[in-house]
């Protein structure tokens, strides 16, 4: 498991990278989604990988690491998320006005020079 | 333990709220409430200033869990000071803008609110991932200030701040992640014990996790090469906000010095201060290049936008020597260049408008408006910058010459810095000449208009500095205990991880 | 008596602060004031003499910056009086000329000011008793001097002349620091009197031929030795008092003071004799050999000056004890004739209208009276006997022949002076001959006459001080000249003596050869080839402007290559940098590969891997057709979210599943207004590097997670897990992190979000929906279906984001899944009526709403210092409530009440601001907005 989630994270990031290096604005916004989803699987993999032991406090089961998952890395992630979900959208609208201003939606708010 | 502490975050925080609820009465209201709570923000750091000076290192338990559960933030002489620094540039960058350039777009008030609480946030925070949120709030709040009107040359220069930023950002969480995952903990001094007995396995992990923050704190602090960015940045950003941005990139060198000097302080070997000697050389020749760029800027404030690079970059360089002499001079030189890059972003901002159409654009043109006074500012200006006597800055440069001849085997980071000075003053004089000395026979444009405020903000900053030059050695000598601290950033481990001094309220069952 | 000490600089500061609040002054109060500074500096100064002359050292200390060894010490000797008495004394009598020599219509007050604080600078460095304050001052005589040399700031030449004496002087002063910093380190300290005693400390230190000669190329930038000697001649385009100040009297004076001062700590070694004599000589030869082909009265002075000024700093170089008696003497006497002449070039100037020697000619009968002065000082400069100049060069030649050890320099110097010698005789025989006779005066601007009685005073005074020293030289400078001697050669000087008359002797005989020489060296070149023809190119000064040139043009060239303002290139160096800084702990070893992986993989993990493998291989594929990708990028998420489930991390799969449908939703509506393609890239090579360069990233990234995943956990999470109940009142661990142990975080995680909607807001402000936008609005019908569902999900949806809000503290959910699910559901409404439909339903200022939002967290966390809590602190009570037995009631719900209300508020504001891009797409922002931001 470990080694997949890990091949899954590699993957994300490589190919979210590339596309941030793509030349319009709309492929770069794709390519931050594609990181973030692999910088949260990141951190949410940090906390270990557990199957069926989600962090709901049950009475019967004592409270501790070897009876649920991490919580922390949860909230962590969650907190991530938003701020991610937040930045690229701010980055989309900014992708708009720029094209609607500049009529270009290349990343240096111009064609390049053939 | 003193509330205060929280009060840096509490009020901006309200006060950028309150801002959204006052904006149908107008700017007039908003203007007023917003200089009142930064006029207040100072007077309260100012009182948190006193509080470190005399107890050392203070921590604050938020939520009242200990330290190493919730989160703490750690308030000592070096971000007192910074807080203090940050509060008065805000009041002085307010007040100048309060003069019509806040009229440019929406909730700029609130903004400017949320940028402090982001600012002050990254000072307090002794927690790494709340270093990253509060990172977080002071760049958007940058990217909302920076596209105030959104003039569509600014769109560009946008784009390019706000993506690099995001990627940078990523990084950070990425080297979050795995400092957490060989860690364990998130705040900065419990990470710092674990730090100190790590098992060799894991010196590499955690050493790779360095980097990338230095990585990041470079970014953030526009080290080259990483340093791109800034000036098409700072240069389209309305003034107000280019002057508050004097203090954005010390935010990454500030980042930088407290997690070599704490984070890897005391680390097990390879590990403790482990990007010095890399980071200074960075660092001296990055000073060198913003004076190259420096001195090809074409308009005021791109020139300016470079010396920012190139004290960031002097300031990296100090801080990378690890020497308490060598980082006291860096702070020095870090009050005067926040101050004095502020009021050039002004009054590049002035003579723009002075000069009407030929803008702040260093070539010969017909006579500005307000000639004598435009003219002598500026060239107390550009003796400043320039560090000639004798002003701070040719004091700060002298105590950063004398810690780096202190230090054996420095001389090239000496040559650097001289050579970057050198260039500085051929920028400056160049600009001054352009800007100041034209032709008598250009007609004389006396038609703009110039607000009592903004000059009161020039003037301000320009007695701030003056202020400085002639008590410099009260400065310093705080400037010594300061970097003594920095330096000893582990001893204080223990009174960051003490536990909370009030039990928690009672639960009735 | 030693308090006279500071005030002799704080008279002219004061008198220039004066002049400077009140530019409007008249020509009578600003030179007046300006006199009567300099006259208060000489009285101080003569007040001071009689200690002085006992042999005194004054001293007056006030702490500026004492760790720093920074002090306002001021220190006065023999050396330093003869300079103070030169500087007010000369500065007086050039306070009188300027009176006259200014037009009424020029900015006086500024100029006298400027010349205040140049005096000022001045005798800072001349009294100085620390090298660092001394440096302070050095710097400001630069500066000032740049302001005086650019006075006519509308002439080419003047800001050229300003820019080329700063440059040159400026970074003299930077060596000069330099220096300065390295023998304080050595000696420990810089005050001057520690300095000077401490000479063998000094020359024994490895680093001491560093700092000498940085400190040499201090004084000789600032004393025009070659070959920095070209920013002189351009600086006389100032006006000529100024010339005559500081360009013949004082400030070149002061780096040869500089020598004088630290001879007994710099001299007396080999180093100092060769590079400073070398340099001497060499300044003296050519200065004095460009000297007479100038056609500039000022030009010709100008050469003739650094020539002088290379005969000083010579007879310094030459390391001996009457060496240092001749150039203290001639340092006097070169001030005196050379100031005269400055100004009578200056009244010929006023006179005339011009100052090319070709055009002027036979003054003599217009002018003699001046004629005569001036022909008396210029005979001084040619060293004629009965005139002060002779006596210091004859004292000169005699030190030249005395030099023994060095052979080759005991041969060249004399040659040298002779040569010299030559050259200034037919110069100065140029200047009077060329002026004043070479036939009648024809064809000037004006016709000229004697100027004003007063304009003529000080040049009177100063040439009957060269003759009365010339004559009596004993008795006159005798005494003064001893006291200085004295003070710079730091010891008991040798008997010499100052008479006229020495007997035939060798020196003798070079004068006259140097007389005779120079007197048929230039009638011959008058005869033989017309010196108004040559015509000399400036060498050095086009050295120097090209070497400008190409440090601008690399400068230019530099940054251009640097920021070219494209983002790719900048990401992709900065991608770089991350990738070889962070892998750089592995490059010297590995660590060993890590141990077999602790949880096995189910099937399910499997297939959802080998799904999100294809779905990123077909982004990759086909991300240029947006549609489609955005459709992959969705499953993606989708996946990333059942990955959650799968890991036991129901909040954040919830979470991720509503970003991932709002971004997914957004994206689309963003579609509407972008191309539908990304056009292919030219540059091929691009993609193929950035596809290396993210496979490292990638593999990296895998690499280190798999190494710290098959680590053991040290999280501090049992804490969370044991207080999360009986702490914080709440079952579900996650969200009491977010809203109570890092509650923290998440008032900035929420602030965030706030700014992004309020920045998306602001943005799209300037859009204004177009009448016919409206107009196909309303023409587009929507689904009505769509629009009746949507309309019964609202409330529907409102009510289970609500209860999600609430049971948030014990099961999955909480404010800012509610606030997500809210604002979703407004976008399903949107999606179904279309943004004009929405705005007109939607007043509420939703701005307001999020500051209400952001004030209630913020203010329940304040709410803790009521009761001493640190902020944030929670608080909860067990409430019996009808339905739902015994459910707690935290101070941490209020707060999430607060996200929920950011959230679901700033997820409508940017959704209505987006909407309001629909209607405005096909039109420009508001212009009035547009050029508003401009001018912010």
């Amino acid at each position: 498991m470990e080694g997949l989630i890990s091949l899954a994270i590699g993957l994300l990031m490589g190919a979210g990278l590339w596309l941030c290096l793509r030349a319009r604005s709309f492929d770069v916004v794709l390519g931050l989604t594609l990181v973030s989803y692999a910088v949260n699987l990141m951190i949410f993999a940090m906390g270990r990988l557990r199957v069926g032991q989600p962090p709901i406090i049950d009475p019967a089961r004592p409270a501790d690491l070897q009876h649920y998952v991490d919580p922390l890395p949860q909230a962590l992630v969650l907190t991530a998320i938003v701020i991610s979900f937040a930045m690229s959208a701010l980055l989309l609208v900014l992708a708009l006005k720029t094209r609607s201003e500049h009529g270009s939606d290349h990343v240096d708010g111009e064609e390049p020079a053939p | 333990m003193s509330h205060w502490i929280a009060a840096p975050l509490v009020l901006p925080l309200c006060v950028g709220a309150l801002q959204l609820l006052l904006e149908r009465h107008g700017p007039r209201v908003q203007r007023g409430v917003g200089l009142l709570a930064v006029a207040a923000l100072l007077a309260i750091n100012l009182h948190l200033l006193q509080l470190a000076d005399g107890a050392g290192s203070l921590s604050y338990l938020v939520g009242n869990w200990p330290a190493e559960f919730g989160i703490a933030l750690t308030l000592d002489r070096l971000s007192a000071a910074l807080l203090c620094l940050c509060a008065l540039l805000a009041l002085i960058c307010l007040l100048y803008a309060s003069a019509g350039g806040d009229r440019g777009g929406a909730h700029f008030h609130a903004l400017f609110q949320f940028q402090l609480l982001g600012l002050n946030g990254a000072f307090l925070t002794g927690d790494l991932f709340n270093l990253f949120v509060w990172f977080e709030v002071l760049l958007i709040a940058s990217y909302g200030l920076l596209l105030h009107g959104a003039p569509r040359a600014t769109l560009k220069a946008g784009m390019h701040y706000v993506v690099l930023n995001l990627v940078g950002s990523a990084l950070f969480l990425v080297a979050l992640a795995l400092l957490f995952g060989v860690l364990g903990t998130l705040n900065m001094a419990h990470m710092a014990t674990r730090i100190a007995e790590l098992p060799a396995s894991d010196v590499r992990l955690v050493h790779t996790a360095g980097w990338m923050l230095i990585v990041v704190f470079a970014l953030k602090a526009a080290i080259l090469p990483l340093s791109l960015w800034l000036p098409a940045t700072y240069s389209q950003a309305p003034a107000a906000i280019a002057a508050l941005f004097a203090i954005m990139t010390k935010v990454g060198v500030y980042a930088i010095l407290r997690t070599q000097s704490l984070l890897f302080g005391s680390g097990s070997e390879g590990l403790q201060g482990f990007a010095g000697t890399l980071l200074a050389s960075a660092g001296a020749i990055a000073v060198v290049v913003a004076g190259l760029g420096a001195l090809a800027a074409s308009t005021l404030k791109r020139l300016c936008a470079y010396l920012v690079l190139g004290s960031a970059a002097s300031l990296v360089m100090l801080f990378a020597l690890n020497q308490v002499q060598a980082t006291a001079a860096a702070l020095l030189y870090l009050l005067h260049s926040t101050l004095a890059a502020a009021l050039l972003f002004l009054l590049a901002d002035l003579c723009a408008r002075a000069r009407g159409s030929a803008g702040d654009s260093l070539r010969l043109t017909a006579a500005m408006a307000w000639p004598q006074r435009l003219g002598v500012l500026c060239f107390l200006a550009m003796m400043l910058l320039a560090a000639l006597p004798p002003w701070s800055g040719f004091l700060a440069k002298l105590a950063m010459l004398q810690a780096l001849l202190a230090v054996p085997g420095q001389g090239g980071l000496a040559a650097a810095l001289l050579l970057g000075g050198a260039l500085n003053l051929l920028a400056l004089m160049r600009a001054f000449s352009h800007l100041c000395w034209n032709r008598p026979e250009g007609e004389v444009r006396q038609t703009v208009e110039i607000r009592r405020r903004e000059w009161g903000a020039v003037y301000a900053l320009l007695a701030l500095l003056v202020l400085l030059s002639v008590a410099v050695a009260p400065t310093a000598r705080f400037g010594e205990t300061t970097a003594r601290a920095i330096h000893a950033a582990t001893d204080s481990i223990p009174i960051l991880l003490a536990p909370p001094e009030k039990a928690r309220p009672e639960i009735a069952k | 008596m030693t308090v006279l000490l500071p005030l002799i600089l704080l008279a002219p500061l004061a008198m220039a602060l004066l002049l400077g609040l009140m530019p409007q002054a008249s020509r009578r109060v600003a030179s007046g004031l300006a006199g009567v500074g300099m006259l208060l500096g000489l009285a101080a100064v003569l007040a001071l003499a009689e200690p002085v002359f006992a042999g005194e050292v004054l001293r007056w200390q006030w702490d500026w910056w004492p760790q720093a060894g920074l002090q306002l010490s001021l220190r006065m000797d023999g050396l330093a009086w003869t300079f103070a008495l030169l500087v007010t004394a000369i500065g007086a009598l050039i306070v009188l000329y300027a009176h006259y020599y200014l037009d009424a219509s020029e900015p006086l007050a500024r100029f006298f000011a400027y010349l205040m604080l140049f005096t000022l600078a001045m005798l800072g460095i001349v009294l100085s008793g620390n090298l660092l304050l001394l440096l302070v001052f050095w710097e400001l005589t630069s500066i000032t001097s740049f302001l005086l040399v650019g006075f006519w700031r509308g002439e080419s030449a003047a800001r050229q002349g300003a820019r080329m004496a700063l440059t040159v002087t400026g970074l003299g002063g930077l060596c000069l620091l330099a220096g300065v910093l390295i023998v304080g380190h050595i000696v420990g300290s810089f005050e001057l009197d520690v300095v000077l005693a401490s000479r063998e400390i000094l020359q024994a230190h490895a680093a001491f031929p560093i700092a000498l000669i940085l400190v040499l190329l201090g004084a000789f930038t600032k004393s025009a030795q070659f070959p920095f000697h070209f920013w002189l001649p351009q600086a006389m385009a100032a006006p000529t008092p100024v010339s005559a100040f500081l360009h013949s009297a004082t400030m070149v004076k002061a780096g040869v003071f500089l020598l004088a001062r630290l001879y007994p700590a710099l001299g007396g070694n080999d180093w100092w004799f060769f590079i400073v004599s070398t340099a001497g000589a060499l300044t003296l030869c050519i200065g004095a050999y460009v000297a007479l082909f100038q056609h500039d009265l000022k030009g010709l002075l100008a050469y003739s000056t650094i020539s002088h000024l290379g005969l000083i700093t010579l007879l310094l170089g030459l390391d001996t004890a009457l060496g240092v008696v001749a150039a203290v003497f001639h340092i006097l006497n070169h001030a005196a004739f050379k100031a005269s002449l400055f100004m009578a070039a200056g009244i010929i100037d006023h006179e005339t209208g011009t100052r090319d020697m070709r055009r002027i000619n036979g003054l003599w009968r217009a002018m003699p009276y001046t004629g005569a002065l001036a022909i008396v000082a210029s005979l001084a400069m040619a060293g004629v006997p009965l005139l002060n100049g002779f006596l210091s060069k004859e004292m000169f030649f005699a030190e030249a022949l005395q030099i023994e050890g060095h052979r080759w320099m005991g041969l060249l110097v004399p040659v040298a002076a002779v040569l010299a010698g030559v050259f200034s005789v037919a110069y100065s025989l140029r200047f009077v001959h060329d002026v004043f006779f070479n036939g009648p005066c024809r064809g000037l601007p004006q016709q000229p006459h004697e100027p004003p009685r007063f304009m003529r005073v000080p040049v009177e005074f100063l040439v009957v001080l060269c003759v009365v020293v010339g004559v009596a030289p004993a008795l006159v400078v005798g005494p003064l000249l001893h006291l200085a001697a004295t003070a710079s050669y730091g010891g008991s000087l040798p008997e010499y003596s100052l008479a006229i008359w020495h007997g035939f002797n060798l020196p003798l005989a070079m004068s006259a050869v140097a007389l005779v020489g120079g007197v048929t060296l230039y009638f011959g070149l008058q005869r033989w080839v017309n010196l108004h023809r040559l015509d000399p190119r400036p060498i050095a000064v086009n050295a120097y402007r090209s070497v400008l040139a190409a440090l601008l043009w690399l400068a230019r060239a530099f940054s251009a290559h640097l920021d070219r303002g494209r983002l790719q290139p900048m990401l992709f160096l900065w991608l770089l940098s991350v990738l070889l800084l962070a892998s750089s702990p592995y490059w010297t070893q590995a660590d060993r590969w890590p141990s077999t992986p602790a949880l096995a993989a189910p099937g399910l993990a499997w297939v959802l891997f080998v799904i999100l493998l294809v779905a990123t291989l077909a982004l990759l594929r086909d991300y240029q057709d947006r549609l489609r990708a955005l459709i992959w990028v969705g499953v993606i998420g989708l996946l990333v979210s059942l990955c959650f489930v799968l890991l036991s991390a129901p909040d954040l799969a919830l979470t991720q599943l509503l970003v991932e449908i709002a971004s997914v939703l957004l994206l689309l509506l963003a579609l509407k207004y972008l191309p539908e393609h990304s056009p292919r890239e030219r540059a091929r090579w691009r993609a193929g590097r950035d596809a290396l360069l993210a496979t490292l990233a990638g593999v990296g990234t895998a690499a280190l997670c798999y190494a710290v995943l098959t680590r053991d956990s040290r999280s501090v999470a049992d804490f969370f897990l044991a207080q999360a109940v009986p702490g914080a009142g709440g079952s579900n661990a996650v969200n009491v992190i977010i809203v109570d142990f890092r509650a923290l975080d998440t008032l900035g995680e929420i602030t965030v979000f706030a700014i992004a909607a309020l920045v998306i807001h602001a943005l799209l402000m300037g859009y204004r929906a177009a009448a016919e936008a409206q107009a196909e609005q309303a023409a587009d019908r929507h689904p009505l279906l769509l629009q009746v569902v949507a309309g019964w999900l609202l409330p529907v949806t409102a009510l289970f984001a609500v209860y999600l809000l609430f049971r948030g503290h014990n099961q999955p959910g909480g404010g800012f899944i509610g606030g997500l699910l809210l604002g979703l559901a407004f976008l399903l409404l949107y999606l179904a009526h279309g943004s004009t439909w929405m705005q007109t339903r939607f007043r509420p200022d939703l701005a307001r709403l999020l500051g209400w939002g952001l004030l209630l967290a913020g203010l329940t966390g304040a709410a803790a210092w009521i009761w001493d809590f640190p902020f944030l602190t929670s608080y909860y009570q067990y409430w019996k409530l009808p339905v739902i037995e015994a459910f707690p009631a935290s101070s941490a719900t209020l707060f999430d009440v607060g996200v929920f209300i950011v959230v679901s508020a700033g997820s409508l504001l940017a959704l209505v601001a987006i909407g309001r891009v629909q209607n405005a797409s096909t039109v420009r922002p508001d212009p009035s907005t547009a050029q508003r931001g401009e001018r912010s």
